[in-house]
């Protein structure tokens, strides 16, 4: 379904811009347009070391967190009993280029390794498994417990906006690639021993679930994840020291992680994580 | 400032996995438990027990068994059901009101009492009968032939009639849970099926065979499912947490065996697995054939039923009779490479006593306080998962006989 929207932001991640990020000395008209004193002084201390409408690069190392969720979050989820991150490491670099002293664009390549852990009670949650042509569906009532790790690069296209001296902002598309995904789980009773399996239907044959033989996600359901996500970053720079920004962003997909084809998950997930960290300026 | 500004950061996943919308309304709508209640229940019943009956996901004709001359009329009864839910008696005209708990039920001349459940969410709704049967007076000789077959009303499986004591009438086997595994098999694919014409006087026989469950089966470790036939419940709820539990072995039964007599057919799988799929060397598969006998109430006036686990070893066994096998000195099951059953691929009758290693009380027998179990299976360690697929045990004309 998305290949279209991938596409464009494949074409929108190669702009000839970023063959012009590298370092540009400003030129003596630029020069003189800045003042030196004042609030401008601090413009040009902070700004980019080759002035105020050049570019640079940022390396950043964070830690990542968040979760792969449907959204809004289906009734059938009645409580989120655990939750912690998986992995949560990401290591990147920007390029970056200002227009003039609030505007600029930046591309980048961040890796990550992210993911997390969670226990969920549902009630109704309705399963389809198909396995070698065999097929196993109902209404699960009871723990459902998902772990996914995901290993991979993404790519933002970001308009920057300096709302001070210290402060940059940015917003923009991204896309991201993964080498490598996990998506596995199981199903048992809920801390009150309530689990069990409709089949096929609310008044279907009831199969009982228990936490001393937890049934397991088949294993292939990390086949059936989408090598490609697309969405919309949101961040902050915070410029800390001459050459060290604290940072914060968030990755929000927009794109759902399973292949339209995949119907053992009846809701689209999409891949929501924060990044915060330290990046050394350039 | 900077700090709240990265801890909002940190904090949105939380926030968005947070917010749990509001509860939907439940879909199901079961009866759970059925209770008659009667001031005294020893007059009309056989056991103060019997006056309660839970009732199994599957089952929607409930039956109470109460002595042959006692006449039953109205009684109040309590139904037990699904939370949310609502239930209506349906009255023969078809006009439904809604039933309250406690309320007198008509059961006078083994009248159906129909009754509606309407889940809360009033999308979903089942369908449910109560009726209070005489106990039919069982004969000290039993001959079961497997003529008599149909499929189950999922279409997907064999069912076959039985003598009256038992529960409801029915044999039953493992291929309720086999239909869970195999979703794509059709009725001759199951373990347990008719073989036309294939007995050995040319009527039809019984064909056990045992099959492998496929993928769904190696996630929940359950490989194979014996092909099998033996009279109780098998409450398919329990076929994943607890496999030998969902076997409710035996039927009360008021005569003392003796003596069993059937004509069995086998044909070996080539690779006995252990449960894990394994192939083990040196272990040939082997049928199973007993016939059961225990007294089915304690001390205190518990029920007592027999399950997978314990139906060979229950202290309460007072007769048994079994096709031989090696066993441990401890008494329990020994594989072994050279079996002893003498089940061969020729139709053959073997006559099995029944051995008694405990009195049987006349009067506890008339009053149904002994039950009767008859097992077969084409693996005879399939309980545990472990047997050859492709083990075929044919069976046909089983007789009984009793003192």
């Amino acid at each position: 379904m998305n290949n279209k929207v991938i596409l464009i932001l494949l074409l929108l991640l190669v702009p000839s811009s970023l063959l012009q990020a590298q370092s540009v000395p400003p030129t003596p008209d630029q020069k003189e347009e800045l003042p030196l004193k004042g609030d401008g002084g601090s413009w040009q201390k902070w700004g980019p070391t080759t002035g105020l409408n050049g570019g640079g690069f940022i390396v950043r190392a964070g830690y990542v967190i968040g979760g792969t969720t449907p959204l809004p979050l289906p009734a059938e989820v009645r409580k989120i009993n655990e939750f912690s991150p998986r992995g949560g490491i990401s290591l990147g670099i920007d390029a970056y280029r200002m227009f003039n002293r609030r505007w600029g664009v930046s591309l980048g390549a961040h890796f990550f390794w992210e993911g997390f852990h969670t226990s969920a009670d549902v009630k109704n949650y309705y399963v389809w498994l198909e396995q070698e042509g065999e097929v196993t569906k109902g209404y699960f009532t009871g723990t459902n417990v998902t772990n996914t790790e995901m290993w991979g690069v993404t790519l933002p296209l970001l308009a920057t906006f300096r709302i001070s001296p210290r402060w940059n902002v940015s917003f923009g598309p991204y896309m991201s690639y993964y080498f490598k995904q996990t998506f596995t789980g199981e199903v048992y009773d809920n801390s009150d021993g309530i689990g069990y399996l409709r089949e096929d239907t609310p008044v279907g044959t009831k199969i009982l679930m228990s936490r001393e033989k937890p049934t397991s996600y088949p294993d292939d359901f990390a086949d059936h994840m989408l090598p490609l996500n697309a969405g919309i970053e949101v961040g902050f720079d915070w410029k800390a020291l001459r050459h060290m920004n604290v940072f914060g962003k968030l990755d929000w997909g927009m794109t759902n992680i399973w292949s339209s084809s995949f119907e053992a998950i009846s809701f689209k997930m999409y891949p929501i994580y924060a990044t915060i960290g330290v990046a050394y300026r350039y | 400032m900077n700090k709240s500004f990265i801890a909002a950061f940190a904090v949105v996943p939380f926030l968005l996995t947070s917010c749990v919308l509001d509860e939907k309304e439940n879909t199901e709508c079961d009866i759970e438990e059925v209770s008659l209640h009667l001031e005294t229940p020893s007059d009309y019943f056989y056991h103060d027990y019997d006056t309660l009956k839970t009732v199994i996901s599957t089952e929607s004709d409930i039956i109470f068994i109460i002595r042959s001359y006692a006449e039953i009329q109205s009684v109040p009864t309590t139904l037990r059901i699904t939370s949310g839910a609502t239930v209506y008696a349906v009255s023969e005209d078809g006009t439904e009101k809604p039933f309250i708990n406690g309320s007198a039920v008509d059961y006078s001349d083994e009248k159906v009492n129909k009754f509606r459940v309407v889940s809360q969410d009033k999308a979903w709704s089942r369908n449910y009968s109560i009726t209070v049967r005489h106990d039919k007076p069982s004969e000290g000789y039993l001959f079961i032939d497997f003529e008599s077959y149909y499929l189950d009303p999922s279409g997907k499986y064999y069912v076959w009639d039985g003598p009256d004591f038992f529960n409801d009438g029915t044999w039953k086997n493992g291929n309720p849970g086999f239909k869970i595994c195999k979703s794509s098999a059709l009725p001759m694919d199951y373990p347990s099926t008719p073989a036309i014409g294939a007995g050995p006087d040319g009527s039809d026989c019984v064909k056990l065979e045992t099959c492998d469950t496929g993928p769904f089966g190696r996630m929940a470790n359950m490989r194979l499912a014996s092909g099998s036939m033996f009279n109780g419940i098998f409450d398919v709820s329990n076929a994943l947490t607890n496999p030998l539990k969902a076997t409710q072995l035996g039927s009360p039964f008021t005569h003392k065996p003796m003596q069993m007599r059937i004509w069995l057919r086998y044909e070996r799988g080539s690779v006995f697995q252990d449960r894990n799929g394994v192939a083990m060397d040196n272990v040939l598969d082997e049928p199973d054939i007993y016939l059961v006998f225990y007294r089915n109430e304690d001390a205190s006036g518990n029920k007592i039923v027999l399950d997978g686990s314990d139906v060979l070893t229950n202290p309460n066994i007072v007769g048994l009779g079994r096709l031989p096998h090696h066993v441990n000195p401890d008494g329990s099951d020994q594989l072994s490479n050279d079996p002893i059953h003498g089940v061969t691929d020729q139709w053959q009758e073997f006559t099995i006593p029944v051995v008694y290693t405990a009195e049987v009380d006349p009067t506890i027998l008339e009053n149904k306080g002994y039950s009767i179990n008859f097992g077969s299976a084409s693996s005879w360690q399939g309980g545990y998962f472990m047997g050859a697929v492709g083990s075929i045990l044919y069976m046909d004309n089983i007789q009984v006989f009793c003192e």
